[in-house]
């Protein structure tokens, strides 16, 4: 029993990262393996295992044999055990085990006593733990290693070993804690001198100091301290560590139970009181404590000599137990109605599972809340309540997988509709068709371009009247040199009035000309651009056209594949639900009707107490009657 | 006789309890092992389901992702990191202590998965944490990238400086 005391306090330390080998990326950029140690550290197991499956799919070399440790590490932390103690024990029966370096071997070794010693396997957990070459441990693990080789030791190997693990333990560290703590229980069960066993129990209060809950931790060291030397009938040295727990801890209701039976061991009836009603008070009569305080103060009031008030609170536990009775019965009935156990797994935070996480146990206002917490004390029914609550989770998880396949699927028939459109549009040949027929007529308009303004003096641009006119100039001319040859009568006079004209003429071609050229180059820019934009349109609706088949061709089978497996596996985890459910259940019942079987021994120990002290009250008074009579 | 038959009786009794007992923690064992079993399958099936999810919602052409690394700095503790690409917040994230520790291990951590057109665009990416004395420190890094017809990564660096003993904040692009 005591040996189970040890193991509840250490088991909320064995948190995910300290199960972890301090492995720092080994390279750079990785970041596949990058990820994967991220996910590990950050307590992300179901994905680390993914990113670790990928890297071994990708045949990635040059990791050795770390990703078999992170690999098991993992699966420790998802509560797979199983798979990760097949992997310790191929990791290290593996002939090529020799290459492994020395640390990440002693830490394998070291993780897979402690997954061992969290199992209860502890005869395991010691041949692992011998096979640690300490030297080779890494500097932030030695401390854990050397308190576990001490537990180990002190409770399945030679004892006397392990005082070398202890003094090796730095006295800063949280682990010279537990170690002391083990080593005083160790020393309760070996029959060692009680002066030692104190000592041993005040350095490991002493030492408390280092610990994150350290008034927790002394409250738990001062109750087991308490409750040997309570049982050792060593009431005064049990009254001074029970008077230091706290009263507002977890362990109130047990220490003030233990306190008020160690002060009626020293027969202070008087002060006995005081604690058992104090606990009364203030806490649920569910608590079994209380139970039991309910049954013990009238006993006292009667050791006191207040028989009426003894028999005043013989009636008040009687109706107690009637009432603990009912309780019991109707948590009982919603067990079997899903009122108990199914609103404690609805408020589970999604996404997070695995044997590090806790399951949360708040219930407000939910009439098994107290019941829930007493008995989530007992380490078995917390393994298979997260195995519960792990299962629920996934079936979650499996369900939003699920939606997200339908998403998929939906995501790419809009894709093949969008396929469809652009194929069914031809708007590949449409912008084809526009884009050539845009370039021919700026070919065209090219061709008449340069033919318009081949000459720069304009007459390419000249109206048909002015090429007449022109025509007629170049006549008028020839005539005038063919008459300036025949005669002298020609005057000079005739030649400048023609070239006036024809100045004029060509004057206004060439403002055309320059006008017309400015904006013929503005039309040409704005097809120029219409042709670069036609183009980009063109190769955007060609990429389309190429990219939109990939986008979901292939992925209808796998996505129909990929739901059926779900639907399969959704199935299995019901079924496997449903059986663990079951399992949960009955050990809630069996729980329950043990309560309920106590409860019923106190209620008839009470009836009886009752009725006897009814029957000596009643006869005292009719005595004291007689007497006034005679 | 009587005796014979009460002892014949009993031994039947503790035989046939014996075989139910053993009968009930092998079916408590199986149930556990298969309980290992549904949960290396359904990460299986996880797997596959990203798998699935990367190609289909990330396919290469577009793909576009941010990580976040941080080298042990003694000086810097970080908390959170906005990313803003092209002038838009994309996501942001809150650390946890363990995850702090996970980016000190050597972790790398895919902040942004998400997809992006070829061409030119900007990543911001705000830091915030504390220093040693619990100062808070708030950094903003800018990288100015071109993305062309291939998956794009970014790693928002987080490296320890030693000649001043600080750290030192960076975008580097992955090639």
């Amino acid at each position: 029993m005591r040996w189970f005391l040890c193991l509840l306090v250490l088991a909320p330390f064995a948190y995910g990262d300290d199960l972890l080998p301090d492995e720092r990326r080994s390279i750079a950029r990785d970041p596949i393996y990058g990820q994967a140690l991220y996910s590990l550290h950050a307590g992300e197991y179901d994905k680390a295992l993914g990113f670790n499956y990928q890297l071994r799919k990708q045949g990635r070399k040059g990791y050795g044999k770390i990703l078999d440790i992170h690999e098991a590490t993992a699966q420790l932390g998802l509560g797979m055990s199983q798979h990760a103690q097949k992997q310790y024990k191929r990791l290290l029966s593996d002939s090529r085990v020799s290459f492994l370096p020395a640390p990440a071997r002693a830490q394998a070794w070291f993780y897979m006593a402690k997954h061992f010693y969290n199992k209860g396997l502890w005869a395991s957990a010691l041949t692992a733990m011998r096979k640690v070459n300490s030297a080779h441990m890494a500097a932030d693990l030695k401390d854990e290693y050397h308190f576990l080789a001490t537990t180990l030791e002190l409770f399945k190997g030679k004892p006397e070993k392990a005082d070398k693990h202890i003094l090796a333990i730095n006295p800063d560290s949280k682990w010279a804690v537990y170690a002391y703590m083990n080593l005083a229980v160790s020393y309760t069960e070996r029959d060692v001198h009680i002066s030692k066993v104190e000592a041993v129990f005040n350095k490991a209060l002493l030492l408390t100091s280092n610990t994150e809950k350290p008034e927790a931790l002394a409250d738990k060291i001062n109750l087991m301290a308490g409750k040997f030397f309570y049982a050792t009938g060593r009431g005064r040295s049990a009254i001074k560590h029970l008077k230091n727990v706290s009263l507002d801890g977890a362990y109130t209701p047990k220490a003030l139970l233990t306190y008020g039976w160690a002060l009626t061991e020293q027969w202070q009836y008087h002060d006995a009181l005081q604690p058992w009603y104090m606990l009364k008070t203030n806490h649920s009569a569910l608590n079994q404590d209380v139970q039991e305080t309910l049954i013990a103060i009238p006993h006292l009031l009667e050791k006191l000599n207040a028989k009426v008030m003894a028999l005043g609170a013989f009636d008040y536990a009687t109706e107690q137990f009637d009432d603990i009775y009912r309780q019991l019965g109707e948590s009982a009935n919603r067990l079997n109605t899903g009122k108990f156990i199914e609103p404690l797994m609805k408020q589970q935070v999604p996404d997070r599972w695995g044997a590090f996480e806790t399951v949360d146990l708040s219930l407000p206002n939910h009439p098994d809340q107290v019941y829930l917490k007493d008995v989530m004390s007992q380490g078995y029914f917390q393994g298979e309540l997260k195995s519960l609550r792990d299962l629920h989770v996934m079936r979650a998880q499996l369900k939003f997988d699920m939606a997200d396949l339908n998403a998929f699927e939906q995501m790419t028939k809009i894709r093949r509709d969008e396929y469809n459109i652009i194929k069914k549009e031809a708007q590949v040949s449409k912008h084809r068709a526009h884009l050539s027929n845009l370039k021919s007529r700026y070919k065209k308009l090219l061709t008449r371009i340069d033919i318009a303004f081949k000459n720069p003096d304009g007459s390419g641009l000249a109206s048909e009247p002015e090429k007449d006119q022109l025509a007629t100039f170049k006549d008028v001319s020839k005539q005038i040199g063919q008459l300036s040859k025949r005669s002298s009568l020609v005057e000079s006079s005739y030649r400048d009035r023609l070239r006036r004209v024809e100045g004029v003429l060509k004057w206004t071609l060439s403002e055309r000309y320059n006008e017309r050229k400015k904006q013929v180059s503005q039309n040409l820019a704005l097809l120029e651009n219409k042709i670069r934009q036609a183009n980009q349109q063109y190769k955007a609706a060609q990429f389309a056209y190429q990219v939109a088949p990939k986008t979901f061709k292939g992925f209808k089978n796998k996505i129909k594949t990929l739901n059926r497996t779900y639907q399969k596996q959704l199935t299995k985890l019901d079924r496997v639900y449903d059986k663990q459910r079951e399992k949960v259940g009955s050990i809630v019942k069996v729980d329950i009707k043990k309560r309920q079987q106590r409860v019923m021994d106190y209620q008839l120990q009470a009836r009886l107490a009752a009725a006897r002290l009814f029957d000596e009250t009643s006869n005292k008074q009719r005595i004291v009657t007689g007497e006034v009579r005679q | 006789m009587k005796a014979i038959y009460s002892l014949a009786s009993s031994l039947v009794l503790f035989v046939s309890l014996c075989i139910s007992f053993s009968a009930y923690a092998a079916d408590q064992a199986g149930l556990d092992a298969e309980i290992e079993e549904l949960k290396a399958e359904v990460i299986e099936l996880n797997r596959d389901l990203f798998d699935l999810e990367e190609q289909l919602l990330y396919p290469a052409t577009t793909s576009f992702a941010v990580f976040v690394s941080m080298d042990a700095v003694p000086d810097f503790e970080i908390q959170a990191v906005k990313l803003n690409l092209d002038e838009q917040d994309v996501t942001s994230h809150i650390y946890r202590a363990e995850q702090v520790e996970a980016l000190r291990r050597g972790g790398i951590q895919k902040i942004y998965a998400g997809n992006l057109k070829p061409g030119m665009h900007s990543l911001k990416a705000e830091i915030v944490g504390k220093d040693r004395d619990g100062r808070p420190v708030k950094r903003m890094v800018v990288a100015d990238f071109g993305k062309a017809r291939s998956s794009k990564y970014l790693e928002v660096k987080i490296s320890n400086n030693p000649n001043q003993n600080k750290p030192d904040f960076a975008i580097v692009e992955w090639k």
